[in-house]
């Protein structure tokens, strides 16, 4: 079965800008996250990283990273709360635990853990979009000027990962399709068979690279990468989010206060800031799409009419 | 220099001169006082049996021998004017492009063409070059609709074209493959083939072919060479290789040439086509119509099932959705069947025998089955340790290798098993435990058996399989053939179909598209038809033997 969170190439804006774009696009995103503690700020990021991955076709990683980051989120708020006796709301006494020691459960503490855990669930959801939407080949290539082994070991690398998560797949089923009076298979005949499988795979892979003239040190070609119509979007957006986000920091759009009692600001630089945040979720809409769309159903209603 | 070569006034595609080589810690040399040339715009076909030195010269010839092998080399390789083995295989990509086996590791990059263009940015070409490159390769081979796919959402066939494109997009004179049809299907196997040819005629490149199943390629070659333990034994042109292979290496003949040799007429035959031109103008008439006997359903009606499928329905995950596999599967399945479960890439075979060892649930519909025993298509996934008798312990591990006749390799260590012993020790694991005493488990499922293996080695495959399903002929006297698993065994090779199947089960896209007694469906196509079949095109006539009796009948 195929990774929910490996690339898949779509005719989308996210996909056909070049990785640089999209990386900045989608790590203003994550920056938003890493610079606010708002709430509301949070959540409006990973609607905007939600977003991004639905309109860029990614509806598998997303959902994927959706169910890992709320669980971890739920994870970061039950141990903050347990662990944290800070805040004035007590909503439970549970006494000594082990480990823990003296357990006071506060309002305060559960939603300091759901703000960390939220911020987690936004990094994740945005880490799937970026690893379901932007080709790793061009990421290497774009990297490969700059350290060209270290490449050439990603690629061997990128392209061993589903290679060998293949070989143990096989393994495992031939492991049940033993039968009943052979010798069982343990862990470590399993994965000793699984080494060597995976170095010889490395061989064959390494000996297409070199075949392919990896390991030449070609002259870099004159001119430019082919560049993407969708690039100028993509770096806009991200730098109008984070010159937003910079900007109500400063302002003090971030007032978000835990301990001792909650105090949530909700002033209009937050919600300015929370609502570019969100909106910004639409940079990889295909506009001919849309555009299409309204011309089909003008086009639908005159020849109703 | 060859006559070709010199015809041509261009210095040879390939020129090897007294090649030798010894793998590292290898007991014999793989090639031994090696002579070769190939000259522009030639194909060549490299046949010969398992471990006869066919991948090593091929190896030896993009350089991966010795840099990427080691070992001991001596003589002299020169490909395009360029020294081999003085060079890497990287400074050898722009002259020679080398395709193997198993195109899973020949793709490096994650979409198409991405993994087209890798040659030529590691050489340099600006982008304007590569895209045309790219684009005209693509044309070339009928793959520009894959371009934007992902490569690990290619068929077997699609992805070996893939890498073909790859080794070709820089233009190079010789192209060196690696049993490449040996993983596709019929018609992707001969549409590979014919493809070479056409590329081989247009864009004039070299080609150097090893394969197994010379009867798909004799055809398009201009000349053979045969090789024997690491020694080149013939180098001719096709029809003399065939007379050659006759009398020096029977298993090497294509079943025209045994139909032909059997029936008596000269000249012996490259292909279909020149088979039919000799018979046409012979005046040979077609014989009346065979019936084959005895029928085989006739005697499968009569026996228990094995396996029943029931509108079954199975569906498996390609990543983005599920996708139905199997659509509504009715078949039945009885012991002492001896059924090849044939079709294109992607029908569903191998889901199937997966299905009915338990690999797979399905989502409708069900499927009945006592014991299986299911050997998949990669043997060496089977064996984990280092003594056979480690793997197969106790009465019932004993009693296993006596059904594949491995008794004696006990102390063995699997490692230095030959190929077909391997595949047989696999097979014991499978069973082991499934038997009852000596009573084989009721159905015996084989993947793709036969991927890599010669004529000889097939020919022990067949025998195996009868006795599995304990064919009258093999039983001692004094048993019966109750004691015979179903085998069922999932290939490509019709003609390998032809020698053990009597009934065969074509799938396609998911749904049972033909069933019946194998010579009344090898003989009814095209593709899923044996060389003999097409030659003659008589119902029920398969093997060069019943082409032979059947050619007797009508002269």
């Amino acid at each position: 079965m195929k990774s929910p969170f490996a690339y898949q190439p779509r005719p989308r804006p996210l996909q056909l800008a070049s990785p640089a774009a999209a990386v900045a696009y989608l790590g203003a995103i994550v920056a938003v996250a890493f610079l606010y503690s708002n709430p509301l700020v949070l959540f409006a990021a990973g609607v905007a990283a939600v977003a991004a991955g639905l309109l860029a076709g990614a509806r598998r990683a997303v959902r994927f990273a959706l169910k890992m980051g709320l669980a971890l989120a739920l994870l970061v708020t039950v141990v903050n709360a347990l662990v944290v006796s800070r805040g004035e709301t007590v909503l439970a006494r549970l006494g000594d635990w082990p480990l823990f020691g003296d357990v006071t459960v506060t309002l305060e503490g559960i939603v300091a853990g759901a703000s960390g855990g939220l911020r987690a669930a936004v990094t994740i959801v945005a880490a799937a979009v970026y690893s379901a939407c932007v080709d790793p080949d061009r990421v290497l290539r774009m990297l490969r000027p700059l350290a060209g082994r270290s490449a050439l070991t990603a690629s061997l690398v990128s392209r061993l990962v589903p290679v060998a998560a293949a070989d143990a797949a096989r393994l495992r089923d031939a492991a049940r399709l033993r039968g009943p009076g052979a010798a069982e298979v343990g862990r470590a005949p399993l994965a000793r068979r699984l080494l060597a499988g995976s170095l010889d795979r490395a061989v064959d892979v390494a000996a297409t690279l070199e075949l392919r003239g990896y390991s030449l040190d070609a002259p870099r070609p004159r001119g430019r990468h082919a560049r993407s119509r969708y690039d100028r979007r993509f770096y806009a957006v991200a730098a109008v989010v984070l010159a937003v986000a910079i900007a109500g920091k400063a302002l003090g759009a971030d007032d978000f206060q835990t301990y001792p009692t909650i105090e949530i600001g909700l002033d209009p630089a937050t919600l300015f800031v929370a609502a570019v945040v969100a909106v910004s979720g639409l940079a990889p809409v295909r506009l001919s799409s849309l555009f299409g769309h309204a011309e089909r159903t003008r086009q639908a209603e005159v020849a109703r009419v | 220099m060859s006559e070709l070569a010199i015809r041509r006034g261009a210095a040879p595609a390939l020129a090897v001169n007294a090649l030798g080589y010894l793998y590292p810690q290898a007991p014999a040399p793989a090639l031994v006082d090696v002579s070769l040339e190939v000259a522009p715009g030639e194909f060549v076909l490299l046949a010969g049996r398992s471990a006869s030195g066919k991948s090593t010269l091929l190896k030896a010839a993009c350089g991966l021998v010795p840099h990427f092998h080691g070992g001991e080399i001596e003589g002299e390789v020169r490909v395009a004017d360029l020294d081999a083995i003085a060079s890497g295989p990287g400074e050898l990509a722009a002259a020679v492009g080398y395709l193997a086996q198993d195109p899973e590791t020949q793709v490096v990059s994650t979409t198409v063409a991405a993994e087209i263009e890798l040659p030529l940015e590691m050489r340099g070409d600006e982008p304007a070059d590569r895209a045309r490159a790219v684009e005209e390769v693509a044309l070339a081979l009928a793959i520009p609709h894959l371009l934007d796919r992902a490569v690990d959402t290619l068929s077997g066939g699609e992805l070996q074209r893939v890498a073909l494109a790859a080794a070709l997009v820089t233009r190079p004179r010789l192209i060196l493959l690696d049993e490449p049809t040996s993983q596709l299907d019929p018609v992707a196997g001969d549409e590979l083939i014919w493809l070479l040819r056409r590329l081989n005629e247009e864009w004039g490149v070299a080609v150097l072919l090893a394969e197994h199943r010379l009867e798909r390629c004799l055809a398009a070659a201009d000349r053979v060479v045969a090789m024997e333990a690491g020694r080149i034994a013939f180098d001719g042109a096709p029809a003399e290789f065939l007379a050659w292979s006759q009398g020096a290496d029977p298993p090497l003949e294509t079943p025209a040439a045994r139909l032909f040799s059997l029936a008596g007429i000269d000249p012996l035959p490259v292909g279909v086509r020149a088979a039919r031109q000799t018979l046409r103008g012979m005046g040979a008439t077609h014989p009346p119509n065979r019936v084959s006997d005895p029928h085989p359903s006739d005697r499968a009606s009569q026996l228990e099932p094995a396996l029943r499928a029931k509108n079954l329905w199975v569906a498996l995950d390609r990543g983005e959705d599920l996708r139905d596999v199997l659509k509504g599967i009715d078949l039945t399945i009885r012991h002492g069947e001896r059924v090849a479960l044939m079709g294109r890439n992607g029908a569903g075979k191998s889901t199937l025998l997966r299905t009915a060892a338990g690999l797979h649930e399905p989502v409708a519909g069900k499927v009945e089955v006592g014991s299986v025993a299911l050997l998949t298509q990669n043997p060496g996934d089977y064996l984990v340790r280092e003594r056979v008798g480690d793997e197969l312990a106790g009465d019932q591990g004993a009693a296993a290798l006596r059904v594949v006749g491995l008794e004696e390799k006990v102390d063995a260590d699997p490692r230095d098993l030959s190929g077909g012993e391997r595949q047989r020790l696999a097979l014991a694991i499978a069973l082991a435990g499934r038997m009852e005493g000596e009573l084989l488990p009721g159905l015996v499922a084989l993947d793709e058996p036969t991927r890599g293996m010669d004529r000889a080695r097939k020919g022990e495959l067949v025998e195996l399989i009868r006795r599995l399903a304990g064919d009258v002929e093999l039983v001692p006297p004094g048993e019966t053939n109750s004691t015979g698993a179903a085998v069922v065994v999932a290939t490509h090779d019709v003609e390998f179909a032809a020698e053990f199947a009597e009934r065969v089960v074509l799938l396609g896209d998911g749904v049972v598209i033909a069933d019946g007694p194998s010579d009344e469906i090898l003989s009814g196509g095209w593709y899923f038809a044996t060389e003999v079949a097409r030659v003659l095109d008589l119902p029920g006539v398969v093997t060069p033997e019943q082409g032979a009796a059947a050619l007797g009948e009508g002269r």
